[in-house]
C-alpha cells in the first residue's frame, strides 16, 4: 500500500458572519504521496477556504485532518507553525511576500525559520530554486518591485524551500503567461514524480487540470469528484 | 530571551523601513530620559546645596548637656509604682552644666570608623560692646583645626584669617552682620560680658560671612581654651561635641550607638532640623512624580508607534505566520523594534540630558552663596533613568506585539 500524504474525514466548515453559512459539506477524502493533484469548482464553491484547512492555518473546522501521519486537528497554534513550516509549502492567491526583502532573501525565510541547514547551503538552494523558475537575475531586487507575475514566481520559489512534503498552491499559476504557467506546472510535475512531494493546486485552468494526476472538484462545499 | 538573527533580521528591515516613525520614537525616548536625569540632576543639586549650606554650621549628629525632656514625672524609674510621690512647685536646677571630661567621650567617638570628624565647642551666650553698641550674640569657643574639618569655616572668612586664631590670645573673629551692627572692622576692639557679668576685650582679627543670617548676624569665634578661660573652666568642659559621619543620611543607627557610651544627649541634624529633610524629601519626590511622568508619556508615544506598525505591517505577519513562524516569533520580532528604540534613545537621552545638565549649571544664579544654577551629576542618575527607559519601552512595546501575535493568518490572507 502506498504511502498516505493526507487525509480528511468528515470535514464541515461554518461561516457565522454576516449569517451562518455552510461552507464544506462532508467533505472526506485521502491523497497519496508524490500525487499531483488540482482543486477545481467554480468561484465561491469553496476552494480557497478548504486549503487553508489542509494547511492548519484555519483551525475552525469539525472533522479531522491528517498529514503525513500525524493527526492535526485539536493542536495547539505554535505546533501547527512549526509543522506547517517544516512540511507545508504554500502559495496564495494572491502573492504575498514581504516588501522590504529582497526576492532572495523571501525565498531563505522559511529555511532561516527552520533553521536545519546553514545559511549559505539555504541561500544556494534558494538561488537553485529562483534559476528553476527563471527568475535567478530578480534575486537581489526588493519584493515590491517585482512584476505581479515575477512576485508569484518567487512565492513558488518560497514554497519549495524546505521541501516540504506538500505543496499548496492557491491558483498558483493565476498571474502568469502560458510560457510560465508551463515552467511551473513542470517543475510541479517533477517534484512530485523525482522526489515524492505532493501538490495539491487549485486551479481555474482546464488545460492545467486535465494535466494532473487526479482532479477534485467542489461544487457548492460538496466535494462532487474525486 | 534570545532573539533569533531571522526575527532580528525582519525587526531590523522594520524599523528602517520606515527612518522617520523610528526617528520619532527614538527621539520620545530620549526626551523622556534627558529630562528624567536633568530633573533628577538638577534636585538633588538644590537638596546638596541647601544640606551644604546647612552643615556649614549644622554637623550631623550633636551632643550636649538636655535637661530632662519629661519634666512632669521626676520620679519615674526612681521608686516604684505602689510609692506615693507628691511634689509641689518643680522646678528643675541643673546642677552639672555642659559636658565635663570631654576628653573620655572624645577618644571613644575616634573609634567609631563611620565617624569622619569630631569637633569640641563651648558655646556661651554673651553681649558684645563698641562703646555705646551693645548685641547679645553668641561666643564659640572652638578647636581651630577640627572645626574647619567639619565646617570648612575657614572657606567663608572675607577678612582676615583663620589660623590666626591660633596665634593670638586675644584673637576674635566675627560674624560679618555682628561686626557692622558693632561698626566694627579688622583689628578693632570689641568688649565681651559674659551672663556672670566678666569682662574681657578682644580684637578682631577676621569677619566670617557664611550666608546664614542666623550666623552671621550673631556669632563670634574664638579658641575653645580662651574661652574655658573666659569662664574659668576645667581642661575638658565643653558644650558641645559636634560629629560628623561619612553619610550624612545614615545617622540614626550610629545616634544610637552613641547613647549607649553616654549619659548625654545625642541629636542627630534630622531630629533637629526636620523642615530641611522635609524639604528634600519633597524635592525628591517631586523630581520622581515629573520624571516618571515624562517616562509614561514617552511610553505612550511608542505604544502609539508600535501600535502602527503593526498595523501597517498585519499581511506581512500573515505571511509569516503562514510560513510557520509562531506567536513567539512575532513577539520577538516587535519587542525587539521597540527595545532597539529603547536602547538608541536611552543613549542618546543619557548624552542629551547630561548637555541639559551642564548647560542649566552653566545658567548665572547668584542668591546667597550659589554662582550658577546647582546640578548634582550622579551616575545613579543616568543607570536609573536607562533602566526605566527600557522598562517602559518594554512595556509599551509588549502589549501591541502581544496584539500582533494573535492575528489570524487566514483572516488576513483571504483578503
Ligand atoms: N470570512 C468569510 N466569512 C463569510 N463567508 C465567507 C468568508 N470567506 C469566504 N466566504 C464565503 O465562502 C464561500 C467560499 O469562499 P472561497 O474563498 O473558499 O471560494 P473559492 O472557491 O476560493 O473562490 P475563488 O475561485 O473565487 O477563489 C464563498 O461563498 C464566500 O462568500
Ligand atoms: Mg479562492
Amino acid at each position: 500500500m502506498e504511502q498516505l500524504a493526507l487525509s480528511v474525514k468528515e470535514l464541515n466548515k461554518y461561516f457565522h458572519e454576516p449569517q451562518t453559512f455552510h461552507v464544506l459539506k462532508d467533505i472526506s477524502f485521502e491523497i497519496k504521496k508524490g500525487e499531483f493533484l488540482a482543486l477545481t469548482g467554480k468561484s465561491g464553491s469553496g476552494k480557497s477556504t478548504l486549503l487553508y484547512i489542509l494547511s492548519t492555518m484555519d483551525t475552525a473546522y469539525e472533522g479531522t485532518l491528517t498529514i503525513n501521519g500525524s493527526k492535526l486537528t485539536g493542536k495547539a497554534q505554535n505546533e501547527l507553525a512549526a509543522f506547517r513550516n517544516e512540511h507545508i509549502g504554500f502559495v496564495f492567491q494572491f502573492h504575498y511576500l514581504l516588501p522590504e526583502f529582497s526576492a532572495l532573501d523571501n525565498v531563505m525565510l522559511p529555511a532561516l525559520k527552520l533553521g536545519k541547514k546553514p545559511v549559505e547551503e539555504i541561500r544556494e538552494k534558494a538561488l537553485e530554486n529562483l534559476k528553476l523558475l527563471g527568475i535567478e537575475n530578480q534575486a537581489m531586487k526588493p519584493a515590491n518591485k517585482l512584476s505581479g507575475g515575477q512576485q508569484q514566481l518567487v512565492a513558488i520559489a518560497r514554497a519549495l524551500i524546505n521541501e516540504p512534503t506538500i505543496i499548496m498552491g492557491d491558483e498558483p499559476t493565476g498571474n502568469l503567461d502560458s510560457k510560465n504557467t508551463r515552467i511551473v506546472f513542470d517543475i510541479f510535475r517533477e517534484l512530485a514524480k523525482e522526489r515524492g512531494q505532493t501538490i495539491i493546486a487549485v486551479t481555474h485552468d482546464d488545460d492545467f487540470a486535465s494535466n494532473c494526476d487526479r482532479i477534485l472538484e467542489l461544487m457548492d462545499g460538496k466535494l462532487i469528484h474525486q | 530571551m534570545i532573539v533569533s538573527k531571522t526575527n532580528y533580521k525582519i525587526a531590523n528591515a522594520h524599523l528602517t523601513s520606515r527612518l522617520k516613525q523610528t526617528l520619532v520614537a527614538i527621539l520620545s525616548v530620549t526626551f523622556g530620559i534627558s529630562m528624567y536625569i536633568f530633573m533628577n540632576s538638577f534636585m538633588t543639586g538644590v537638596n546638596d546645596t541647601q544640606t551644604g549650606l546647612a552643615f556649614s554650621t549644622l554637623a550631623h549628629i550633636r551632643i550636649y548637656n538636655d535637661i530632662p525632656k519629661d519634666n512632669t514625672n521626676l520620679f519615674k524609674n526612681k521608686v516604684d509604682d505602689e510609692t506615693l510621690v507628691k511634689v509641689r512647685n518643680p522646678k528643675i536646677i541643673q546642677y552639672t552644666e555642659g559636658i565635663k571630661n570631654s576628653e573620655k567621650i572624645l577618644n571613644m567617638l575616634d573609634t567609631i570608623p563611620e565617624i569622619s570628624g569630631i569637633t569640641p565647642q563651648l558655646n556661651i551666650n554673651v553681649f558684645f560692646r563698641n562703646g555705646a553698641t551693645k548685641v547679645n550674640g553668641m561666643l564659640s569657643g572652638i578647636d581651630v583645626v577640627h572645626e574647619d574639618q567639619l565646617f570648612g569655616t575657614a572657606q567663608y572668612v572675607i577678612e582676615g584669617n583663620w589660623i590666626d586664631l591660633d596665634r593670638r590670645s586675644d584673637g576674635i573673629l566675627l560674624g560679618s552682620g555682628l561686626a557692622k551692627k558693632l561698626s566694627l572692622r579688622l583689628n578693632d576692639n570689641v568688649i565681651v560680658t559674659t551672663e556672670e557679668g566678666i569682662t574681657k576685650n578682644y580684637k578682631v582679627i577676621g569677619i566670617v560671612e557664611t550666608t546664614l543670617a542666623s550666623v552671621d548676624n550673631t556669632r563670634a569665634y574664638i579658641r575653645i581654651g580662651f574661652a574655658r578661660q573666659l569662664i574659668s573652666k576645667n581642661i575638658g568642659y565643653v558644650t558641645d561635641i559636634q560629629i560628623n559621619v561619612k553619610d550624612y543620611n545614615n545617622t540614626a543607627a550610629l545616634s544610637e550607638q552613641i547613647r549607649q557610651m553616654t549619659p548625654y544627649k545625642v541629636e542627630p541634624w534630622q531630629e533637629a532640623n526636620g523642615q530641611l529633610e522635609a524639604a528634600n524629601k519633597l524635592r525628591n519626590i517631586i523630581a520622581i512624580a515629573v520624571s516618571l511622568t515624562i517616562l509614561i508619556v514617552a511610553g505612550f508615544g511608542i505604544y502609539n508607534i508600535m501600535n502602527m506598525t503593526v498595523n501597517e505591517k498585519i499581511r506581512e505577519i500573515a505571511i509569516l505566520k503562514a510560513m510557520g513562524f509562531d506567536g513567539k516569533d512575532i513577539i520577538q520580532i516587535f519587542l525587539t523594534q521597540s527595545i532597539i528604540i529603547g536602547i538608541l534613545g536611552g543613549i542618546a537621552g543619557i548624552v542629551f540630558g547630561y548637555l541639559v545638565s551642564v548647560v542649566v549649571n552653566h545658567i548665572p544664579f547668584k542668591i546667597a552663596s550659589l554662582e550658577t544654577l546647582p546640578i548634582t551629576y550622579r551616575s545613579s542618575d543616568y543607570v536609573m533613568a536607562f533602566v526605566f527607559g527600557l522598562i517602559t519601552t518594554f512595556i509599551a512595546g509588549y502589549l501591541p506585539a502581544k496584539k500582533a501575535s494573535q492575528v489570524d493568518p487566514v483572516e488576513i490572507i483571504r483578503g
